[in-house]
This record gives C-alpha cells, sequence and structure tokens, in this order.
C-alpha cells in the first residue's frame, strides 16, 4: 500500500501528464484544422485537372494509352512512395499503416512473383524509414526536404518528377502509393492507389467531347496536362496522410487526457481514505493513552 | 451588353481571382489569346506570362505561372499552378531566381555535384523569372 506522501506524488504527475496532452490535443486540433482546409482549398483545381484528362483522353482515344506513362513499365519490380508521420504519439496511424503495407506485400509479391527486396520504397516520414530500415526493406530514397510538415504544391510535383523519373527509368513495371485517407475525424483507412502507368481513365461523358476547339491540339495538351494530373494525386495524398495524422494524434491526446482525468479521481479517492484512515488510528492512540493514564 | 464572361482562375492552393469580365486576354502556347463572351468551347494550354481581363472598362494584369484554359458556356477557367497580382509579386525573388537560370544556361552542363542541368527546367524557370518581373513592372505605381 503507497504511502499518503507517495500518493501525493503521484496524483501531481499524473496532472502534469494531462497538463501537455491536453496542450498536444489543442496543438493537433489547429493543426488539423489547418491542412484541412489546404486539403479543400486544392480541391477545385484537381477536379478540374482531373475532368480535363478525362475529357482529352475521350478526344484522343486509344492515341492517349500509347503514351509511355500510361503502358506498364518494362521493368520488374515494384516503387512504392509511403507517407507515415515524422512524429510519433498520434495513436495507431503508423502502426495501421506498416500492417497495411506487411499483408499487400506478402500478397503482391506472391502475384507478381519477386521478392519482398524487389519493391523500392520511396519514403516520406522519419517513421516509415525506421520501420522499414530495421526490416531490410529497400528504400530507394528517404525524402526530406522540406519536411512533410511544410510541404506545398511545388514540393509534391518534385515529389511526382522523382517518380515518374524513377517510372521512366525502365527500372519499375508500376508505381504505387500508400498513404492514409481522410474519411472522417475517426476514420481514416491506409490506402493503396496506383500511381503509374496511368490507369486509363474511366468512360468520359459523350456530350463533352466534339465540338471544343483545342488550342495547340490535344496531344500537346495531353502531354502538358498529364504531369499535372499527376501533381494533383501527389499533393491530394500528402495533404490527406497529414489532415489523418493530425486526427489521429488528437483523437490519442483526447484519449489520454480523459484517462489521466479518471486516474486523477481514483487516485484522489485512494489518497482521502488513506489519510482519514490515518487520522483515525491516530485518533484511537490519543484516545487509547488518555484512558492509560487515568 | 447583357453577356459577360466569369474568369476563375483557380490553383492548387487557392481560387485566386472568381470575377466577371467583359473580356479575358492569356498567354496561350502558340501567343497570345483574347477571348469575348459567346466564345466557343475551347482547352487551350498555356505558358507563363501576363493575363489580362478587362472589367468595366478596366483593365486587371495578372502573372499565371503556364498551366490551362478551359472556355466553356461563358466561363473561363484558368488552371494555373501560381496566379499573382503584380503587386503581390516578390521582386527580389524573381530577380534571383532569374539570376540562378541564365546561371544554369549559360555556364557548363552539369551541377557542382557533377549531375547533369535539366536544360529544359531551367529553361521554364528562365520564362517564369522573366515574366513574374514584366507582370510587376506592368503593375506600375
Amino acid at each position: 500500500m503507497a504511502s499518503v506522501k507517495e500518493l501525493r506524488l503521484r496524483i501531481k504527475s499524473v496532472g502534469n501528464i494531462k497538463q501537455i496532452t491536453r496542450a498536444m490535443e489543442m496543438v493537433s486540433t489547429t493543426k488539423l484544422r489547418r491542412f484541412q482546409d489546404r486539403a479543400v482549398a486544392s480541391r477545385p483545381y484537381a477536379e478540374e485537372i482531373a475532368n480535363l484528362v478525362q475529357h482529352l483522353a475521350g478526344v484522343l482515344g486509344d492515341a492517349a494509352l500509347d503514351q509511355p506513362l500510361f503502358q506498364p513499365g518494362t521493368g520488374k519490380k515494384t516503387a512504392m512512395l509511403i507517407v507515415s508521420s515524422d512524429r510519433g504519439l498520434c495513436g495507431a496511424y503508423n502502426s495501421n499503416l506498416f500492417q497495411a503495407m506487411e499483408s499487400w506485400i506478402t500478397t503482391h509479391c506472391e502475384e507478381k512473383g519477386i521478392e519482398k527486396t524487389d519493391v523500392d520504397f520511396f519514403v516520406y516520414g522519419r517513421k516509415a524509414k525506421q520501420y522499414l530500415g530495421k526490416r531490410g526493406f529497400s528504400i530507394a530514397q528517404y525524402i526530406t526536404e522540406p519536411a512533410l510538415e511544410s510541404i506545398d504544391f511545388a514540393a509534391a510535383a518534385r515529389v511526382a518528377r522523382t517518380l515518374v523519373d524513377a517510372f521512366t527509368s525502365g527500372e519499375y513495371a508500376e508505381v504505387k502509393i500508400l498513404y492514409t485517407a481522410f474519411e472522417s475525424m475517426v476514420r481514416f483507412t491506409p490506402t493503396f492507389v496506383d500511381f503509374l502507368p496511368v490507369a486509363p481513365p474511366a468512360e468520359g461523358d459523350a456530350d463533352a467531347g466534339g465540338d471544343v476547339i483545342l488550342e495547340p491540339d490535344a496531344e500537346t495538351i495531353f502531354g502538358h496536362l498529364v504531369p499535372r494530373y499527376l501533381e494533383t494525386r501527389i499533393y491530394n495524398a500528402l495533404l490527406e496522410s497529414l489532415t489523418s495524422e493530425y486526427a489521429s494524434r488528437r483523437f490519442s491526446m483526447k484519449n489520454a487526457t480523459d484517462a489521466a482525468t479518471d486516474m486523477q479521481k481514483t487516485l484522489k479517492g485512494q489518497y482521502n481514505r488513506l489519510r482519514q484512515e490515518n487520522i483515525t488510528k491516530e485518533l484511537l492512540d490519543i484516545v487509547g493513552g488518555a484512558e492509560a493514564i487515568k | 451588353m447583357a453577356e459577360e464572361l466569369t474568369l476563375r482562375v483557380i490553383t492548387p492552393e487557392r481560387i485566386v481571382a472568381d470575377t466577371p469580365a467583359s473580356s479575358v486576354r492569356m498567354p496561350a502556347l502558340d501567343g497570345d489569346m483574347g477571348v469575348y463572351p459567346k466564345h466557343a468551347a475551347m482547352v487551350a494550354a498555356l505558358k507563363p506570362g501576363v493575363l489580362r481581363y478587362k472589367e468595366a472598362g478596366v483593365e486587371t494584369v495578372m502573372f499565371v505561372a503556364g498551366g490551362f484554359a478551359e472556355v466553356r458556356d461563358n466561363t473561363v477557367r484558368v488552371l494555373t499552378s501560381a496566379g499573382e497580382a503584380p503587386e503581390d509579386i516578390d521582386e527580389a525573388r524573381a530577380q534571383e531566381a532569374l539570376d540562378r537560370a541564365r546561371q544554369r544556361l549559360a555556364g557548363s552542363r552539369v551541377t557542382d555535384r557533377g549531375e547533369p542541368i535539366d536544360m529544359i527546367r531551367a529553361e521554364n524557370a528562365l520564362q517564369r523569372a522573366v515574366m513574374r518581373l514584366s507582370t510587376r513592372g506592368l503593375g506600375g505605381r
């Protein structure tokens, strides 16, 4: 049984931890909102670009699919961009991601008849680097510049270019992205998407085609458009991952704060009981002593 | 003059402009292109340059860093990685970018680390910097 003094110390330290977790919860809430706003702000652009891709692919027909980025790569290996977080204390955010990756890689390698080391990782986030590095996965590039927190569209464009270059080097059959999709404040799912080769877009609506003037011509526009399209996909994956990370961190910090409150209450109860017991004991001693003197 | 255009300049970060306009002039790949109300549906690729639009007789200029323009139903959507009003352009930064790009194009074809310089990228950077500076100049004042 802990002494009154020990209990007092524990109550105090639980209170300190609670202060910290609450502060982190509030910071996460603000950051979460910021990344969410940016994700929303990027949507009109991404949607318009995707529309144009679909539209032009419709105009070009099969000619669009002849472009190198639409053809499966000549290599055997797979490249994957994995987006994790730089910092911990965000609940199961990273471990969910790694779990999804592990189960995916097993089936993927079986399907393609390749080794696990034939999957080259392009890594965003320190946690993934640590995880993959420890387990002997092959890391092609660990992207640190700029830090995940301060990404902007230009940075996303650079990542996209890195991946496209890797793909066109002929080493890879395909490039995938693993990121955490933000579905709601309490739902974030590790998600795989095919990045390259570019998937043939879904059937474009017929009436969108037809009499649209293309300046200078469909091939040229398409050639400019596809890289932009790929950039928006990376940007979106990064922003959604960041949003999920902060939502996850906020959630786990809130749980920690609540748990600390509960613990404080229990400890306080124990402390009071023990204190009263001690007082009772002392009183009995005094009364007993007084009786004896009589 | 019942009909008017709506001009929307959309970047990945935000919507830079959403305004009515009586005419729009933009830097298409093959030279400037004007759009008036009732223009036929069109998709055009843009190069870095100056976008001008008129509203109630007043002309406004804006730098766009290349991209695409889509004209449909009297709406001009400009999709670009950056759209900046003259007063928002960071002159020092653009000048720096210009010098850097010039250096790259003039010097040897490799960087200090011995990697080949991507000439197309350097040239694009040069073009962007030049157009940024000249847009800035147009803002006057």
